[in-house]
């Protein structure tokens, strides 16, 4: 998780089923990008609590509070949760992206934010940047047009 | 279950692995060699325990580097993944060989292409799998081959999300091809669950 203020890019690369949170106080100009691998942590001993969706988003959130940010001005931004591989009759394979995607609404949801824009699921691959002067989220993949969130 | 997480085996426990990569990559290049009607030679093949980030920097540097991947699922008596990851300049060599074709770049491969691609991955996994099979004496089915070109890192945490539960660390067992005196980095990784890989020590003696 990166988090920033004022100006500056920051950048999560290469996600695949991962998915890739930004948030945005624009008064503030203050941001964060979370970058999740799994839905939920399952062992409680396992320290590298912004792997998970559930833990993670609970410590961004836990943080941007500690630096100011008004849960009504955030503006929360999802990419990512793609299939990057398809196996034909099996079809459980590689879901991962979908119920990362999932459980990260749910828990937005749950937690009173509103997501403004997502770009998630499909078969590549994105990497997500936000820029803390204007709040403006770039997705840039392989072979598909840059897209602004 | 004696392993609990990769980063558990011993040096015996890797000196095994590392033999039945040298097996498997063994019968691997032949098929190779078959296809393009040259000689193939490997060189010894390492096999290492890496987590995301130094699998990366292992294989070359550049999370958002485009990689082509073929994927394929093992089940029965083992359960896991193999992964076969190319580059440009490897799948060019490839059609190079076979058709005296090139390309600038994977955006300029039509589905013909990658498809061939996919193929050529799916003969290097099952003459890997198989020369495999024959030394554990296990019975394994194979998927479907599955293929990809898309970012490096992406690509990788396939098998990373996959066994996110079970452990951070990735087992890679990987030699170089030697093709026309040129060596291409060959990257095969064969990813048993830890179950798995339990059972395959044990059969080989070493659990």
């Amino acid at each position: 998780m990166k988090l920033t203020r004022g100006q500056g890019e920051i950048i999560t690369y290469a996600l695949g089923s991962c998915i890739g949170i930004a948030f945005y106080d624009p008064v503030l100009k203050l941001g964060a990008l979370l970058h999740i691998m799994l839905p939920v942590r399952q062992n409680k001993d396992d320290a590298n609590i912004l792997k998970y969706a559930d833990t993670g988003l609970a410590e961004t959130i836990r943080k941007l509070t500690a630096f100011g940010m008004v849960k009504s001005r955030a503006i929360v931004k999802i990419a990512g949760g793609a299939k990057m591989f398809e196996i034909s009759g099996n079809a459980n394979f590689g879901n991962i992206g979908e119920r990362n995607a999932q459980t990260v609404r749910q828990i937005l949801q749950r937690d009173g934010f509103h997501i403004r824009a997502e770009d998630c699921g499909a078969n590549y691959a994105r990497t997500m940047s936000l820029d803390v002067a204007t709040g403006d989220v770039v997705i840039k993949t392989f072979g598909h047009p840059e897209k602004h969130l | 279950m004696r392993i609990k997480d990769y980063s558990e085996m011993n040096l015996q426990d890797l000196d095994v692995m590392r033999e039945i990569g040298s097996i498997g990559t063994g019968h691997a290049a032949t098929s190779l060699s078959q296809m393009l009607q040259k000689e193939v030679r490997i060189t010894i093949p390492q096999v290492k325990i890496l987590g995301y980030d130094e699998a990366i920097e292992a294989i070359g540097g550049n999370i958002e580097e485009i990689v082509g991947a073929t994927l394929v699922k093992m089940d029965g008596d083992l359960n896991g993944l193999m992964l076969f990851l190319f580059n440009l300049e490897f799948a060019n060599t490839i059609f190079d060989k076979m058709m005296g074709i090139s390309y600038a770049g994977f955006e300029q491969m039509d589905a013909m292409a990658h498809s061939a691609l996919t193929e050529i991955g799916n003969i290097i996994i099952c003459s890997y799998v198989n020369a495999f099979t024959e030394l554990v004496d296990m019975n394994i089915s194979l998927s479907v081959p599955s293929a990809a070109v898309n970012m490096l890192g992406a690509i990788l945490t396939v098998p990373i999300a996959e066994y996110g539960y079970e452990t951070d660390k990735l087992m890679y067992c990987s030699a170089d091809f030697v093709i026309d005196g040129k060596t291409y980095n060959d990257w095969l990784l064969m990813l048993p669950d830890i179950a798995s890989l339990n059972r395959i020590l044990e059969k080989l003696g070493v659990g």
